[in-house]
């Protein structure tokens, strides 16, 4: 039975394109375009693994991340977070501005390597 | 009067002799003459008149009080009515003491009965002149104060009027902490009235607490050096409005300190200004890197073979083309972090900061690109290095960016290696490779933005430019220093050194 990962972000042809990258390892796959969809996603599909976007209108990827972690029916999700802002380490300032520390699992800057993204996948799932 | 027609105290006096007898005129004339004074002389009491109108600066008046026409009495009146300060002797004749003392109850000075010797008449003008004289000094005496005392208050004033007029706030303290003066411009920026500053004390003025230390620190400031210490203030109750203040001890010629003067500007345009310039520059580069990052992740997938073969033509030029979307991206990021800076955001969670942790993290997220180029990186570090005071993703990025630029850099087999240590009392890394090296001529210029060496070398790498100027802004915003030293095909390395964190090592731990 193949792992299922919820990819959640709103620029469509970056979801296409890292779909297909988790497709051709076998993934099933399933697409929120925001997050208000990926949370519903996450209650009607049971994914094993989360890509979650964090830039996105409305309710970005932090407040998702930051519901999921708080609710016992899905903390246990891994969440990999794609970052577009920073370079390599995102996740300090956002800490630090928001003083809370974010609950994702992973971090990837935006745009990813293809190998990177799978190998991470495959960690976060064999957990 | 004498004075304002331009006459001097001890020049030649007027003597102006008014009867009707010829005779009486001229010998008149000639005893004073010979005195040494002018005379004029008027035949009757119109003439006289008209002389001491047109002339209006004699001094003394010989008037016969017995003459046709106009009667001396009347001139005596009328002339003191042009002048109240004329000295005029009557002349009597037949010794008619009635009439001299009428004429002295009329304002006459002095009187001389006829006939009188020449020496009688010299001593009494010459008692008036003296008089005159006296009354001259006075005079002048008094205008002088009246002036001093007026240039005075008119000095004050102006130096008020202009303190007033002025567009940046001007607050003024005595040495002892108090409030002494305030300009309109200083009360509208502060929002605080004149009277909740002038008389109180540094304590109860309410001013803005940063402020307010500033300036007790320039009150007991010891060095005799000139130093004035420049903050940025950010107030507002309904908008925000931001202060720029300059504050400088004032002091005595022997070095003592009188008081301190704070100079404020509101630069709360220019901040909105910036604000607006650093938020348009990160919306663009947003915008931007959207798109960019999507075209490079269709690349990322095809270069990957994930959506099917691919020659080998075309996988050349779509890594090609990957290598200018990376560029585009490193330059939008650079850009998006120079922005931060200058918007001051970069550095704003300084903090106890282990850079050994900082290092260690970047070596190990840049180890696999090293690696993959063949590069040997090591990084080494003395124990107990002391901590700085920075802001941890600043630092991350500096570190990120020297060894990004040190792998990029260098060569096949090439080494990289960084230290990290205290020397001199502050805290020293360095970051060294065995690269390509920098020129003489470029090495100047490296930490200048938009700079980038250009050589048969450097082509084929894409950079921006910005990385090093970032590294030195945040370097700076540090108070540290960052150097470099490096030569053409042997290598570069760059020295960074940062002041010690106050709090003792370990204390960072304690407050977890």
């Amino acid at each position: 039975m193949p792992k299922k990962i919820l990819i959640v972000d709103d620029d469509p042809d970056f979801v296409e394109a890292v779909a297909m990258i988790l497709k051709s390892k076998k993934y099933d796959v399933v697409i929120a375009r925001d997050g208000n969809e990926g949370l519903e996603k996450v209650k009607t599909d049971r994914p094993d693994l989360i890509v979650l976007d964090v830039m996105m209108p409305e309710k970005d990827g932090y407040a998702v991340c930051k519901e999921l972690k708080a609710d016992p029916r899905w903390n246990r999700i891994p969440v990999l977070l794609l970052t577009g802002v920073v370079s390599h380490i995102p996740t300090t300032r956002y800490t630090q501005q928001m003083g809370m520390e974010t609950e994702a699992d992973d971090y990837l800057d935006k745009p990813v390597e293809p190998e990177i993204l799978v190998k991470r996948v495959e960690g976060l799932l064999s957990k | 009067m004498a004075l304002s027609n331009g006459k001097g105290l001890f020049e030649s006096s007027i003597i102006l002799v008014i009867d009707d007898d010829q005779t009486m005129r001229d010998g008149c004339s000639r005893i004073l003459s010979k005195s040494g004074w002018e005379v004029i002389a008027a035949e009757n009491g119109q003439k006289g008149l008209d002389e001491i109108r047109a002339r209006g600066e004699i001094d003394v008046v010989l008037l016969d009080l017995m003459m046709p026409g106009v009667s001396g009495m009347e001139v005596l009146e009328r002339s003191l009515e042009m002048d109240p300060n004329l000295l005029v002797v009557v002349i009597t004749g037949y010794a008619t003491v009635e009439s001299a003392v009428e004429a002295m109850k009329k304002g006459a000075y002095d009187f001389v009965p006829k006939p009188f010797t020449p020496d009688q008449l010299r001593i009494v003008v010459k008692r008036a002149l003296e008089r005159k004289t006296l009354q001259k000094e006075a005079d002048f005496l008094r205008r002088e104060r009246e002036r001093s005392l007026r240039d005075i208050s008119t000095e004050k004033s102006k130096i008020r009027t202009i303190i007033n007029s002025m567009g940046d706030g001007v607050l003024v303290c005595d040495q002892d902490g108090i409030v002494v003066l305030t300009n309109p411009a200083a009360n509208r920026m502060l929002e605080l009235s004149e009277d909740d500053l002038l008389g109180k004390s540094l304590s109860k003025a309410n001013l803005p607490p940063e402020l307010t230390s500033t300036i007790r620190e320039s009150l007991t400031m010891r060095e005799s050096a000139y130093t004035s210490v420049s903050q940025e203030l950010s107030l507002g109750t309904c908008k925000e409005v931001y202060l720029r203040a300059h504050t400088a001890p004032v002091r005595t010629d022997v070095g003592e300190i009188m008081g301190a003067v704070t100079v404020f500007q509101d630069i709360s345009h220019l901040k909105e200004l910036d604000k607006m310039k650093s938020d348009f520059i990160a919306m663009v580069a947003h915008e931007l890197r959207a798109p960019i990052a999507a075209v490079e992740q269709q690349l990322n997938v095809i270069l990957s073979k994930m959506a099917g073969e691919v020659s080998e033509n075309q996988e050349r030029l779509l890594s090609r083309a990957k290598e200018r979307t990376q560029g585009l991206l490193t330059l939008i990021k650079d850009l998006l972090d120079l922005s931060k800076i200058e918007a001051g955001m970069m550095v704003q969670y300084k903090g106890p900061l282990a850079l050994q942790e900082v290092i260690q993290k970047v070596v190990d997220l840049m180890k696999g690109e090293a690696e993959s180029k063949g590069i040997d990186l090591q990084f080494s570090s003395m124990p107990q290095t002391p901590l700085i005071c920075a802001d941890r993703s600043s630092m991350e990025g500096i570190f990120t960016n020297l060894v990004s630029n040190a792998i990029k850099y260098t060569p096949a087999k090439g080494r990289i290696r960084i230290t990290l240590g205290e020397e001199h009392g502050q805290v020293r890394a360095t970051v060294q490779d065995t690269g390509i090296g920098i020129s003489k001529e470029d090495l100047p210029r490296i930490f200048d933005k938009f700079y980038r060496v250009k050589s048969a070398e450097t082509q084929q790498i894409i950079g921006t430019g910005l990385g090093l100027s970032i590294v030195k802004s945040i370097v700076d915003a540090h108070l540290g220093s960052v150097s470099v030293e490096s030569e053409a095909g042997k290598g570069t390395t760059f020295i960074l050194s940062f002041p010690k964190e106050a709090t003792p090592l370990g204390a960072e731990k304690a407050k977890e």
